[in-house]
């Protein structure tokens, strides 16, 4: 007895001290981090995030001008894209910044390094269906303007006192679009491109950020940017680039619905985990501890991964809650949401593995069931139950708890 | 020694599953109290609801009256009967905006009453083209009495002058009867439907189920009171959900000088619903009063508080100028005020009344999107 309890004791022990090391290793540096996100070389910044900031604004204005109804199918995939039908350069933003850059929307959509870099194919799909409900946009529900949406017709319809815009099939485009770009441009970028070891210790990248070797002309080093870039997908339009917990809700996608998630009494504390996560992960790229830079990125992919998640259930469970009281317009505003968040899905990442949760056959059997027939004004209660709990499967969260 | 190891992380796996939470949630269990449900639905029906559409339909019959004189011969003094008539009608519709249930639910009479501001560029498009729907969603804020006010009041500086713009326009006079004799069918539509049917559908249905008729006339008198009454009459103008004031979107924009009375209608309404009196019987029956005052067992007299804070609000908004865009632009804190008074009712009203009554919420905030 007395043999066996030392055993178990020794057995313990060796677990508990694999645990504690394991998740560090034996020589990470130590890493000292900084109350807020500001980290400096020679006493300048070495924070840039520039090209994010700029992809927000432009998707902010894209997103609006999709109910603008005096826009043309060429003026909104002219936002999307920035360039014509033949890659010619256009001017398609109020803002002259804007239509100053290069830079565009739809060439980050579904291209991150993970998940695409050799899976053209599916992210060529995902690009063309994004064009697709922007051109359907145009061409089925702009006509019927002044029409009232029925089964099977496009047009409005009221949801309190908002007029919603719907397809056939009860779908707003403009919010599968908005809420899809949330995964395809901007957790798809930071999860699975500049947090991935691919992309951050690509070429000479560690070798130049041991011996803070910067990138030419700029204060930072290679690494230390890519770090930065997955933080401007989420903080891009704050206020304070340093200190961006204080006015969440900054832009109209990742970081909005970061603070929806973070007002869910459910999950209050998910903002400040993912900021000290990008925080310490940063540190740690300045003190070489790539171990636990690492591990911070498995942090901030676990937790952006379950706002995507906590989003769709939400909508799900919003627009079920509302069809059953038959208030159709709020359904079809919720559902289409949903819908978004849905084809998100597939952005997402499983920590710790190579893949998202969710295969694009997932998603796309998700996407089928509520467009069967007539769509939203179809789909029943319990279909949507089915697909709350699928998602809900995959993470560590209840259907119950994403549902308020 | 392996096997020791894995019986250890079985436990430790164990312990963190457990520690993961409980994950099942408790749905609240419905009221078992035996309060006279039925009765409280019966006097509200009879007493306030009831009288307050046919007030209010009696109203909309002369503004309707007033309003065909004046557009089929324009002068000045029908014009003030018109006007006379309007503010009477729009006071009534006060009294009765917060029953939003059975047909006026089914019509979204508020919706097609009272969205205010007007969109009055998209007005001067219907009277110019003659061609628009006004059933279609979009068209909420060219109708009702703020499209009206506008016709009425904002088409000329004075009263010649808007006499004047309908002498010239005949357009804009069908437009206005229009209007009016649309308000005037909604109103009878939504009132004769409680006569004929449902009032008998509504006392009957008295159970405690999220579908019970007071589960819903509590949830759409809440709906009201924080949509409608604190946010559409002061909040939004006041600049609350905005960053800064917007003056021009108060209600009784046009006729200038209303907006308080028409606040202090709907304030008197509210106070009104939860004692289950109206200005238009003497009876008092059951109510959200007495059935709190029921199931208060250990003397907190939320009813009393509730009551006292509705006094609050009216001392708060009574100093107010006459015309809130006045109030917003000289003195907005006052406007603060009284919205930091309303929404304190709310709390009293939507926590502590709600869990009293054991009523669940049916309404979310909008997402704002």
């Amino acid at each position: 007895m007395i043999k066996y309890t030392n055993i178990k004791s020794i057995a313990l022990l060796t677990v508990a001290t694999a645990l504690t090391l394991g998740s560090c290793g034996d020589d990470e540096p130590d890493v000292n981090v900084p109350v807020t996100y500001e980290f400096l070389r020679n006493g300048e910044s070495t924070v840039s995030f520039s090209g994010q900031t700029t992809r927000i604004l432009m998707a902010e204005e894209f997103a609006a001008a999709m109910t603008d109804f005096d826009k043309s199918a060429t003026d909104l995939q002219e936002m999307f894209a920035n360039e014509d039908a033949t890659g010619g350069d256009v001017n398609p933003f109020s803002n002259e910044e804007l239509n100053a850059e290069t830079k565009s929307i739809r060439s980050k959509v579904a291209a991150s390094t993970d998940l695409f870099n050799t899976n053209t194919v599916e992210a060529s799909t995902i690009k063309t269906q994004m064009d697709q409900w922007i051109a359907a946009q145009v061409s089925e529900v702009f006509p019927n303007e002044n029409e009232l949406a029925e089964a099977g017709k496009a047009g409005q319809i009221a949801d309190g006192t908002s007029t919603r815009y719907v397809s056939a099939k009860g779908l707003e485009y403009n919010q599968a679009v908005a809420k899809s770009l949330i995964g395809a441009l901007m957790t798809d970028q930071i999860l699975n491109n500049y947090l991935s070891t691919a992309v951050l210790d690509e070429a000479t990248n560690i070798e130049d950020n041991n011996v803070s070797t910067v990138v030419e002309d700029k204060t930072y080093t290679n690494m230390e940017h890519k770090w930065d870039e997955a933080y401007g997908y989420l903080f891009g339009n704050s206020t304070s680039a340093a200190s961006p917990l204080t006015d969440l809700g900054a832009d109209n996608f990742l970081n909005k619905y970061l603070s929806r998630v973070e007002d869910d009494a459910d999950f209050a504390g998910i903002a400040q985990d993912i900021y000290d996560a990008f925080k310490e992960g940063r540190a740690a790229i300045v003190s070489e501890a790539y171990d636990t830079r690492d591990k911070q990125a498995d942090i901030i992919k676990e937790k952006i991964s379950d706002v995507i998640g906590i989003r769709a259930v939400y909508y799900l469970q919003q627009g079920k809650i509302a069809l059953e009281a038959e208030d159709f317009g709020g359904a079809f505003h919720d559902l289409s949401e949903g819908f978004g968040f849905i084809y998100s899905l597939r952005f997402t990442r499983d920590a710790g593995s190579s893949n998202s949760k969710f295969s694009g056959e997932e998603v796309a059997s998700f996407i089928s069931q509520l467009e069967e027939g007539n769509g939203f004004w179809d789909v029943t209660p319990a279909t949507l139950d089915a697909i709350s709990e699928s998602i809900a499967a995959k993470f560590d969260f209840t259907v119950a708890q994403a549902a308020e | 020694m392996k096997g020791i190891i894995t019986s250890f992380l079985v436990i430790v796996l164990m312990f963190s599953t457990q520690s993961c939470g409980d994950k099942t949630t408790t749905e609240p269990e419905t009221s078992t109290d035996n309060f006279d449900r039925g009765a409280l639905l019966t006097d509200m029906a009879d007493n306030v609801i009831i009288p307050g559409y046919t007030a209010y339909a009696t109203e909309l019959g002369d503004l309707n009256e007033s309003a065909q004189n004046f557009a089929d011969s324009p002068t000045t003094d029908a014009l003030n009967q018109l006007r006379e008539d309007f503010l009477d009608a729009y006071i009534v519709w006060q009294r009765v905006s917060m029953f939003e249930i059975g047909k006026a639910e089914e019509v979204s009479l508020r919706n097609k009453t009272n969205i205010f501001p007007a969109d009055v560029s998209q007005i001067m498009d219907n009277i110019e083209t003659a061609g628009y729907n006004l059933d279609l969603p979009s068209t909420i804020d060219e109708q009702g009495f703020p499209a009206i006010e506008y016709l009425i009041y904002g088409t000329g500086q004075s009263e010649i002058d808007v006499t004047l713009y309908f002498l010239n326009n005949p357009n804009a006079s069908d437009y206005l009867k229009v209007l009016t004799a649309r308000l005037h069918d909604l109103a009878l539509e939504v009132l004769n439907d409680w006569q004929l049917s449902y009032r008998e559908t509504f006392i009957s249905n008295d159970g405690s189920s999220a579908t019970s008729s007071l589960n819903k006339l509590v949830n759409d008198y809440l709906f009201y009171y924080e949509k409608f009454l604190r946010a559409g009459k002061i909040g939004i103008p006041a600049g609350i959900f905005s960053g800064s004031p917007l003056p021009n979107t108060v209600e009784g924009f046009y006729s200038e000088g209303n907006s308080k009375l028409l606040f202090l209608e709907g304030l008197k309404a509210s106070k009104g619903f939860f004692l289950g009196t109206s200005n238009y019987t003497d009876e008092v029956g059951e109510s959200i009063q007495s059935y709190l005052d029921y199931l208060d067992q250990e003397g907190n007299d939320l009813s009393g508080k509730i009551l006292a804070q509705f006094d609050v609000i009216e001392s708060s908004a009574v100093g107010l100028e006459n015309n809130f865009a006045g109030q917003i632009e000289s003195d907005n804190i006052k406007m603060l005020e009284t919205y930091d008074e309303l929404q304190k009712n709310v709390i009293l009203l939507k926590v502590d009344m709600l869990q009293a009554l054991n009523i669940k919420v049916d309404f979310v905030d909008a997402d704002g999107d």
